[in-house]
Formats: structure tokens, C-alpha cells, sequence
């Protein structure tokens, strides 16, 4: 059984998508001859043909506008950012057009979204943000962010699926590094559901994106300590799963938020606040948060080092805050 | 509908205030739905507004010149049937200040004492004084108070830091005896025991010590070595028993060899003789080498034998792997590699499991004999006293000899003496015979 | 000042049917007057609360232009194009109720004035950020080109909406990718309180369409036929998949931009000139003229419209507001099992 990357799954998703809905249609830059700059849509010009994946100017205001109309109209369109970090030139159509439209007068945009997110390749301050939060913000939006090949796969099929605007972010760094073997049926991962992928009693991680192997290497780590992670994987910010999460602090009694994004207004912050509010009694310690300092992705890797969230940050803390 | 009132509209979205400048119908005049009734001013526009229905203009509250906030009512319309208001009208009713006004904050007082009574300090809010003193959590707290405990028993036995009780310290707490009164009542049948039952003594207060200390918390480490040991005891029937045995052949082989080791970069001390000497007992007391799950004696078929190594931050034991498959030099390599990687933290978690039998050191700094804990869920572990030489007896005449006391605990319910002290006298044969 | 011409009667190419030409009379007169009532009284009265646009001395633009869309076409209006949602079957009620913030109103209260839609009438609700619907109209345009459909749309927006970054993006998608779209530019000469100088250095809109590679034509947009006239060739030419075209309506803001708004900053003769050139009354004339109406039946329209929008007016200031928890509704699909 061969192995299937992260960045294939995605692709094998939306091409089953793609198959049996001919509503579906891929739209973005360099997607169609190119077959996309990471090579998601790689070879579905030459299955779909010209209409169902279509190259376009350099217009992200303009493809995703095209997207709401094409939706509009009742088609199902997968909207590529070649970076996620280009998602700011949509911003206005995709939050004050895509995500008001249902509750203003009922008219439903089902449109998909979706670009590679995140550092640690040297990608510089536009290569390498984390924009999901500007979005979570936005009431209307669904925001996902898969870590595994599976969720990967199972998730861009929920979110063509799904009648609601979906931004996805596909983190750039698992694209290879992420594989396993993946059924051959057709799949699905429910939007708004949470994964454990390591069950533990003394202290809960609650991340997503590629730091869900950050937090399962230093659970390693730890464990010869006699530090015993349990490791939380959201993936999906919204809809997010507060009862996983709950679930979780309630267990340990103690939990680090982790994410690559910044600190200010980044999701740990919101957890925290849920946290509190739902689960004081069940906490034997401080709500601790790990996250990249509150600047732009530097470029230079021992900055970029620096900004990134490591192994060692989360043993550090996690021996913090077991000894509290 | 007898009245329609009239009110001051707003002229735009920062708009919060208007003047009336001129009433174009008298007081009692009559007037037409959307027919012209008075104009106003604003910051943005001059205008005229138009009557929001038909009938009679029964009271004007705001005369001319005057400036209101929207939403005000300004006049009254009625169907002529009701009497017009006093002269010298009241005051027109203020409406609350709707929720756009972007102009100067209407209210700053309220504000700004909310800010000032932000929440205060948690401590400051609790009643109890003596809670002040006790740091805990949210969760102790609750649990203390599921289960009527005063923190206050706790003061001082906190192993958090800086004496914080923890939720580990809570659950201990409780888990002893007489500890943790149910909140349910009383049952009213207690003294049915007999006529006149002893009265149960009260449960002693822990001693505290009153003089000066220093607090330090547990490391993790310590606190897991800390747990295991109490455990150990609590789990198997510990006994030890002590053999006496003659080194001086060991101590022969072993300079003999250390040369030649060393060649090969394998330092060579005393260990590797008692690990292939216990390696080889095993084999024939596999009793010595199993586990005790529930009823059922596991025997193992690997000989995993573990050496306590004592570093600062604590104690670890990695394992030797099929220490039976390897001999003196794979030994002796297998303990350095193992010791460098305990002494530079570089130990896996696979070095330090899955051990069958451990051998620990407790002679290392001159003691003579040691009683180990054994190594859960091991059922014996061997401890090294210091090697003396003494004056012993041999064929009836007093000789010098090195001499080491190895103690072996054993846990018996599984091992009896006598199957323990014949695995010992294996032992103490194979080192006193040893030959190169 | 520019753009200041354009203000002959020329005749038409050729003329609609004579119900066409009557049904334009009508829902000009209609636009004309449902929006005074709603600036000049209802919201004067505080029945319409935020803000109120109307398009008074624009009416020929939407009416001339949408009069004959197919029911399968789709308009996406902007703020000053009341004539689209009416021709387009939006009824009276709903849309005074839709200014009146009830629950009975396009939007149940959670958008106000003109940001109504509706799908099943082909209308595109557009939001506040003008220029945003000129790529959403391009998508649509895309979808029925992809389908393989000969359905046109229809895409209104004014002067200065054009300097917006999504303007430029949609607009050179939709010529790139041959859209069957008619870009409609209301150029009323004022964008708020901006001229069209300070708005761009191009002396028309239309003058863009070349940039982008597609045909512009610039027309009076206060005569309805000539109006009429460019819509129906281009939307012809769209439908026949000749790709989109920009039409430039050349004509003026009779009010302030908004409802409080006195428009103080445009120099009186210039509403003196325009007043002269009003849709309604030359189109009038032009009937009268050519015997399609006489002034009893102009003067027993208007009554006719007075009545039907006294009637609507009566019904939606008696219906109710949404329940403040209708605040929560409607974000997210809800299926009906999980109401």
C-alpha cells in the first residue's frame, strides 16, 4: 500500500469532488497548464478541461468575486490562493461579500478557499503567515486547518461540500513531509470536530496545523520524564469543537494552547477565555500559551527559528507546568 | 387612535441632535398626513418635515430655536377630541440616548467607576482568612469542597510550587482514612452496635513544624521516584536476604582483562561479572525473571537486566537487552554506552523499559549491605554492598580476602526464601568460580 | 466641470413596442415616486431610520436597461437603480418595508435601504463596498458560459465605484474571460461630495473600456430610448457570446448623496441644467408628442401610483419588527431538521 502525502490528498479530494459533481470547478493562478505552483491541480486540465479549471490574471479580489457570482448561480467553485498570505487582496469579497450574504438575504455562497499557510521555509513575511484568525472573526466564514493526510483529503471534500463559505488552509509544511495510507472509499472529516491524536493524563496541548507534531514530539520527550501529553488537534477553528476541548482540560486539569500563529488575537487567546469561563473549576493550573511573538515572519532562519514555536518551548512549559 | 406622537427624526447616521426652527402650523390647527409641519436644522441638513399623520396639532413640546436629541418628541397630534396641554409646557421627554450617538459620550461618570472597580486580587476576595495563606486552584478548591475539606488541613503540605496544594496533594489527602467527610447526613443507626460503643477517637492533626524551613518543590523526577517507591512497598511482600561472596577471582579476571578492554574501548569495572553471574541465574530461577499480574505469574522470556545509575538530577535505569546473549565484553560495552547516554540525558524511552531483573549499587560510596526497593513490575532486584577486604576463614585457617555482601529483595508472594537464597548461592558459586 | 453634454432629444435607432414604451413611462414615474415618499417623508417622519440614496433624475439608466431582461438574466444594482428591483418583480411592500427595518422586509430587518436581494428574481443584493459586485457579476457571466447558456447579466454601478481596485480586477477578468456581462456606469458626476475631476483623469468611463479590451459606448443617460437602445444591442452581443461591453450613462445627482445630505458643494446652475434635462419630463414630452399619452392619462398614472404605493405604504408600516433573537439567524445554513 503506497503512502499518500498531505499535498496529494488534497488534490485526490478535489478531483474526486470533481468527478462526480461537474458543478465543481477549480479557479486561481497557474492552476490549469501549471497545474498550481505546489501542484495540487496538477493533471486536472487535461481530465476536466478549460472550463472546470481555469487559469486567471492576477486577481484575488477578482477570482474570489467570480467564485461568489459562479456559486451564486449555483456552482461549486474552489478558489486557489497561491499563498494564503494573497488571501488579504480577497479580503473584502470574501467578509463582507461571501460571509454577509446568506444572512442578509438568504442567498447561500458555497465557495471554497484555500491556500498554503504557514513557515518554517524560509518564506519570508509574505510566504509564511497564518491568516486564519482575520477570518474566524468573521461570523458566516467556516475556517479549517488539517494536519494529517487524511484530514487533509476528508476535509476539502466537507468543505465542497458544505453550503457555506469555507476557507481552508493547507500548511505548506506537512505538504510532504505528512503522509499515510488512506482508504479508498469516499471519506468525509465533519467540519467543527476536533481529533485526539494522543490521549494523556497530565497535561492537554490543544494546537492545530503543523504544530500537532511539534506537541507530539516533545510529548516524547516527556514521557521520560513521566510527563504524560495528551495532544488535542482541532482542526477546525470554525466551527471549533469546544466540547473536545473541554473534555480535555477537564481530564488534565492543566492545558497549553499551541499555535504557529502570532500571540495577538491568535486562537489560543480565545480558547483561554472559553476555558476559563467553562472550566474554571476543573483547572489545577494556569492556562499557559505558546505561540510565534508578535511580529511579521522574519526570513533570516535564525529569526525564523526564533519565531517559530518549538520542541523545546513546549517541554519547557509543560515541565513548568507540571511542577505548579 | 386618539394620539400620534411626533418626533425629532435623525438626519443621518452620526446625527444625534436637531433645533427647531420654525413650526409651520399653530397650535389646534388642523393638519393633513405628509403635509409640511415644521423644519429643522442639523449639522448636516436643513429641512423640512412632514406631519406623520392627519388630525389636529394638539401640543407643541419644543418651541422654536430650541435643540433636541433625535427621537424626542416634539409635538402631539390628536383626532381634536382631547384637550390641549397646560401653557407653559413641561419639559419634553428626554428618550434614552440611542445607541449611534457618535458625538461627546453622554454619560462619562458610570464609565469610568466601572473601570475603577475592576475585579480585584482573587485572595482579597475570599472570606475565610485562613484560605488567604493556602494557595491551591479553582479545581482543589472544588474538590475540597465536594468532599467538606477545610484547605486549611493541607496548610504546609502543598507540593506545588512555592507550597501550592495541588490536585495530586488533594486526591492523597482524601484517599486517607477518615479524611474526607461525605456531605450525605449521618444514617440515624450508627449506635446500634452495641450498648454502649467505645467513642472513635478524633483523628490526630499532623504534626507541623513550627521553626524556620526552606521550601523546595519536587522535581518531576523526584516526585515520580518519590511515588514509585511508596507504591513498590505497598505492592509486593518485600524480604531481603544477604550473601557473603569472595571476589578475589573476579577481581583477578578483571585485571587480567582490562587492558585488553580498554583496547576495545570498553572500560571494564566489577558490574559486568554480577550482571552475566545474575544473566546466567536467571536462566535457572526464571521465577526470579517474571511478573506478578492479578493471579498470574508472567513469565518472561527475555532477561532485561536494569542498572540503577545515580545521577544528580535523580535516579535512572536503563536496561540491558538480553544481557544472557552477551558476554563479559558486550557486557561491559553495553553499561559504558548505557552510563554516558544516562550521564548526557540522551537515554530513549526504549533504554529504560521493558527491564525483567535489576542490579543497584548501594556500596558504591563504602556502605556495606543495602535492602533495595524492588523495581515495579520486576520481582527482585540484587544491590552490590562495597567490596572489603576481611579476615575470613578457610579450611580452618584466617585468610585475606576482597569481600562484597550482595542483598537481593524479593517479593514473596511469588518467591519463596528458599528459591530466593538457592538463586543467590548460584550466583555467589558462579563468582567465586570464575575462570577467564 | 466635464462631461456636461449629451442633453439632445436624439432620436432613437428605433423604438420598443408601444407597451414597452408605456411600461417604461410607468416605472419611471413609479421609481421617481416611491422615492420621494421614501426621502422626503417617511424618513423625514423617522419611519425609516439610517441612511436613505435615491436616484432622483437617474431613472432612465435601470428602467431603459432592464425593461427587457429575460426572467432567466440577472441584474446586480447598485444603490441609485430602484427602477431594476421594481421591473424585476420586487414588490412595493417589500421594499418599503425592507426601509422600515420589518421583519416583512427584503432582508427581515438585517440590512437597511437598498441593499435588498433576491435569487428568485435574479436580483443581486450588493453591499457597500461599490465595485464589489463587477467580479461577482463576472463570475455569474462565467457560470452561464460554462453551462453553456445564453442567460445575460446585468451589472450597475456609478462613477465612483470605477476608482475601486475590484472595479479594475473584475472588469479585465470579465474581457479576458468574455463574459456575458453589460457593465452599467451611472455616472451622475458626484461621488459623495467628489467631482468627477478629482474622481479620474480620464475624461469618460467609457474611455476604460479600451484599456481592458472590450467595446464602451457612452450614451445620454437621462433619454430612456437611447438608453434602451445601448442595452439591447449589448446585451444582445453578450448573449450571442460576443463578451461584455461598458456602457456609460451620462447624467446627473439630483439630491445629496444621501438623504442628509444638501448637497451644498454642487454649484446651483448645474441642478438648474440638469433640472431642464429630467428623464421623466422629456420623456413625457416625447410621448405626448408622438401620441403614445395624453396629459389625463400621465395625470391618471400618477394617481394610479400614488395609490398603489399609499396602499403598500398602509400594509408595511403595520408589519412587524424582527424579535431581537432574529439577530442570531441565518449566519450559517441551517437545515431544516436542526430549526
Amino acid at each position: 500500500m503506497s503512502l499518500t502525502t498531505y499535498v496529494e490528498a488534497i488534490r485526490q479530494g478535489i478531483w474526486e469532488e470533481m468527478e462526480k459533481d461537474d458543478r465543481v470547478f477549480v479557479l486561481g493562478e497557474d492552476v490549469g497548464i501549471y497545474g498550481g505552483a505546489f501542484k495540487v491541480t496538477a493533471g486536472m486540465l487535461e481530465r476536466f478541461g478549460e472550463w472546470r479549471v481555469i487559469d486567471t490574471p492576477i486577481s484575488e479580489s477578482g477570482i474570489v468575486g467570480a467564485a461568489i457570482g459562479a456559486a451564486l448561480m449555483g456552482m461549486r467553485p474552489v478558489a486557489e490562493m497561491q499563498f494564503a498570505d494573497f488571501i488579504s487582496c480577497a479580503f473584502d469579497q470574501i467578509t463582507n461579500f461571501a460571509a454577509k450574504c446568506r444572512y442578509r438575504w438568504g442567498a447561500g455562497v458555497p465557495i471554497v478557499v484555500r491556500g498554503p499557510s504557514g513557515g518554517g521555509v524560509h518564506g519570508g513575511p509574505f510566504h509564511s503567515q497564518n491568516p486564519e484568525m482575520y477570518f474566524v472573526h468573521t461570523p458566516g466564514l467556516k475556517v479549517v486547518c488539517p494536519s494529517t493526510a487524511y484530514d487533509a483529503k476528508g476535509l476539502i471534500k466537507s468543505a465542497i461540500r458544505d453550503p457555506d463559505p469555507v476557507i481552508y488552509f493547507e500548511h505548506k509544511f506537512l505538504y510532504r513531509r505528512v503522509k499515510e495510507d488512506l482508504p479508498s472509499d469516499d471519506f468525509v472529516v465533519p467540519i467543527g470536530k476536533a481529533a485526539i491524536r494522543r490521549n494523556g493524563s497530565d497535561i492537554s496541548v490543544i494546537t492545530y496545523g503543523a504544530m500537532v507534531y511539534i506537541a507530539l514530539d516533545a510529548a516524547k520527550e516527556l514521557e521520560k520524564e513521566g510527563i504524560d501529553l495528551e495532544v488535542l488537534d482541532l482542526r477546525s477553528l470554525l466551527p471549533f469543537d469546544k466540547e473536545a476541548v473541554l473534555e480535555s482540560v477537564k481530564k488534565t486539569n492543566k492545558v497549553i494552547l499551541l499555535h504557529e500563529d502570532t500571540q495577538i488575537g491568535g486562537f489560543a487567546g480565545e480558547l483561554a477565555a472559553i476555558i476559563s469561563e467553562e472550566a474554571f473549576e476543573y483547572l489545577d493550573g494556569p492556562i499557559r500559551r505558546i505561540t510565534a511573538p508578535n511580529t511579521p515572519v522574519p526570513y533570516s532562519p535564525p529569526l525564523e527559528e526564533f519565531f517559530l514555536p518549538k520542541i523545546s518551548d513546549v517541554v519547557r512549559v509543560a515541565r513548568e507546568l507540571y511542577a505548579y | 387612535m386618539a394620539e400620534t406622537k411626533v418626533i425629532m427624526p435623525q438626519m443621518g447616521e452620526s446625527i444625534f441632535e436637531g433645533t427647531i426652527t420654525k413650526w409651520l402650523k399653530k397650535k389646534g390647527e388642523r393638519v393633513e398626513r405628509d403635509e409640511p409641519l415644521f423644519e429643522i436644522s442639523t449639522d448636516k441638513i436643513d429641512t423640512e418635515i412632514p406631519a406623520p399623520a392627519a388630525g389636529v396639532l394638539q401640543d407643541i413640546l419644543v418651541k422654536e430655536g430650541q435643540t433636541v436629541q433625535i427621537n424626542t418628541v416634539v409635538a402631539v397630534i390628536g383626532d381634536g377630541s382631547t384637550k390641549p396641554a397646560a401653557e407653559g409646557a413641561k419639559e419634553p421627554t428626554q428618550p434614552e440616548p440611542p445607541k449611534e450617538v457618535k458625538g461627546p459620550a453622554p454619560v462619562a461618570g458610570p464609565t469610568a467607576e466601572a473601570e475603577k472597580t475592576s475585579p480585584e486580587p482573587a485572595a482579597r476576595s475570599r472570606p475565610s482568612p485562613s484560605e488567604e495563606e493556602i494557595r491551591s486552584s479553582p479545581l482543589v478548591r472544588r474538590i475540597a469542597k465536594e468532599h467538606n475539606i477545610d484547605l486549611s488541613a493541607l496548610a504546609g503540605k502543598g507540593t506545588g510550587i512555592d507550597g501550592r496544594i495541588t490536585k495530586t496533594d488533594i486526591l492523597s489527602y482524601i484517599e486517607q482514612p477518615g479524611k474526607a467527610a461525605p456531605a450525605a447526613p449521618r444514617k440515624p443507626e450508627e449506635p446500634a452496635r452495641g450498648p454502649k460503643a467505645p467513642p472513635v477517637p478524633p483523628t490526630p492533626a499532623p504534626m507541623k513544624f513550627t521553626g524556620d524551613v526552606e521550601r523546595v518543590p519536587l522535581t518531576a523526577m523526584r516526585k515520580a521516584i518519590a511515588e514509585h517507591m511508596v507504591m513498590s512497598r505497598k505492592t509486593s511482600a518485600h524480604v531481603t536476604t544477604f550473601f557473603e561472596v569472595d571476589c578475589s577471582r573476579i577481581l583477578k579476571a578483571k585485571e587480567k582483562q582490562q587492558a585488553e578492554f580498554e583496547r576495545s574501548s570498553a572500560r571494564l569495572t566489577v558490574t559486568p561479572f554480577f550482571v552475566q553471574a545474575a544473566a546466567n541465574a536467571l536462566k535457572r530461577f526464571p521465577v526470579v525473571n517474571s511478573s506478578l499480574e492479578g493471579d498470574t505469574i508472567v513469565y518472561k522470556r527475555p532477561i532485561n537486566i536494569g542498572i540503577a545509575v545515580n545521577l544528580e538530577w535523580g535516579l535512572i535505569v536503563p536496561v540491558i537487552k538480553n544481557a544472557d546473549e552477551k558476554n563479559l565484553f558486550g557486557l561491559a560495552k553495553a553499561l559504558n554506552e548505557l552510563g554516558d547516554r544516562a550521564r548526557n540525558k540522551k537515554l530513549t524511552p526504549d533504554d529504560v523499559k521493558d527491564g525483567t531483573f535489576t542490579i543497584t549499587n548501594p556500596g558504591q560510596y563504602g556502605g556495606l549491605i543495602g535492602t533495595p526497593i524492588i523495581n515495579q513490575p520486576q520481582v527482585a532486584i540484587m544491590g552490590m554492598g562495597g567490596i572489603k577486604k576481611r579476615a575470613v576463614v578457610i579450611d580452618d585457617a584466617i585468610a585475606i580476602r576482597p569481600i562484597i555482601v550482595l542483598s537481593l529483595s524479593f517479593d514473596h508472594r511469588v518467591i519463596d526464601g528458599a528459591t530466593a537464597d538457592q538463586f543467590m548461592a548460584d550466583v555467589q558459586k558462579q563468582l567465586e568460580n570464575w575462570t577467564v | 466641470m466635464k462631461s456636461n453634454t449629451l442633453t439632445r432629444d436624439a432620436a432613437p435607432v428605433s423604438l420598443p413596442p408601444e407597451k414597452t414604451v408605456l411600461d417604461m413611462l410607468y416605472y419611471m414615474k413609479l421609481t421617481r415616486e416611491l422615492e420621494s415618499r421614501i426621502e422626503r417623508k417617511l424618513y423625514r417622519q423617522g419611519k425609516i431610520v439610517g441612511g436613505v440614496y435615491v436616484g432622483r433624475g437617474q431613472e432612465a439608466i435601470a428602467v431603459g436597461s432592464c425593461i427587457d431582461t429575460r426572467p432567466d438574466d440577472i441584474v446586480c444594482p447598485s444603490h441609485r437603480d430602484m427602477g431594476a428591483y421594481l421591473i424585476r418583480g420586487m414588490s412595493l411592500r417589500t421594499i418599503l418595508a425592507q426601509y422600515m427595518a420589518r421583519k416583512t422586509g427584503a432582508t427581515r430587518g438585517k440590512d437597511g435601504n437598498m441593499h435588498m436581494g433576491d435569487l428568485s428574481k435574479g436580483l443581486i443584493a450588493f453591499v457597500s463596498m461599490l465595485g464589489d459586485n463587477v467580479p461577482v457579476a463576472t463570475g455569474i457571466g462565467l457560470s452561464f458560459k460554462m453551462r453553456g447558456q445564453d442567460r445575460a447579466a446585468l451589472c450597475f454601478f456609478g462613477d465612483g465605484a470605477t476608482s475601486r481596485g475590484d472595479w479594475h480586477e473584475g472588469i479585465n477578468m470579465a474581457s479576458v474571460f468574455k463574459v456575458p456581462v453589460v457593465f452599467i456606469c451611472n455616472n451622475n458626476q458626484y461621488a459623495y461630495s467628489t467631482p468627477l475631476e478629482r474622481q479620474m483623469a480620464v475624461e469618460n468611463v467609457a474611455d476604460r473600456a479600451e484599456a481592458y479590451g472590450m467595446p464602451g459606448e457612452i450614451v445620454d443617460g437621462n433619454d430612456i430610448l437611447a438608453v434602451w437602445d445601448a442595452a439591447t444591442r449589448a446585451i444582445r452581443r453578450a448573449r450571442s457570446g460576443g463578451g461584455p461591453t461598458l456602457i456609460e450613462c451620462k447624467t446627473f445627482r439630483m439630491t445629496g448623496h444621501s438623504a442628509h445630505d444638501d448637497a451644498g458643494y454642487v454649484p446651483p446652475e448645474l441642478f438648474e441644467f440638469w433640472e431642464e434635462r429630467d428623464p421623466i419630463s422629456r420623456f413625457e414630452r416625447f410621448l405626448t408628442q408622438r401620441g403614445f399619452i395624453d396629459k389625463s392619462g400621465i395625470g391618471e398614472l400618477q394617481q394610479r401610483i400614488n395609490h398603489e404605493i399609499d396602499e403598500a405604504i398602509q400594509i408595511a408600516e403595520k408589519d412587524p419588527f424582527p424579535e431581537p433573537e432574529d439577530c442570531l439567524k441565518d449566519v450559517y445554513f441551517e437545515s431544516p431538521t436542526e430549526q
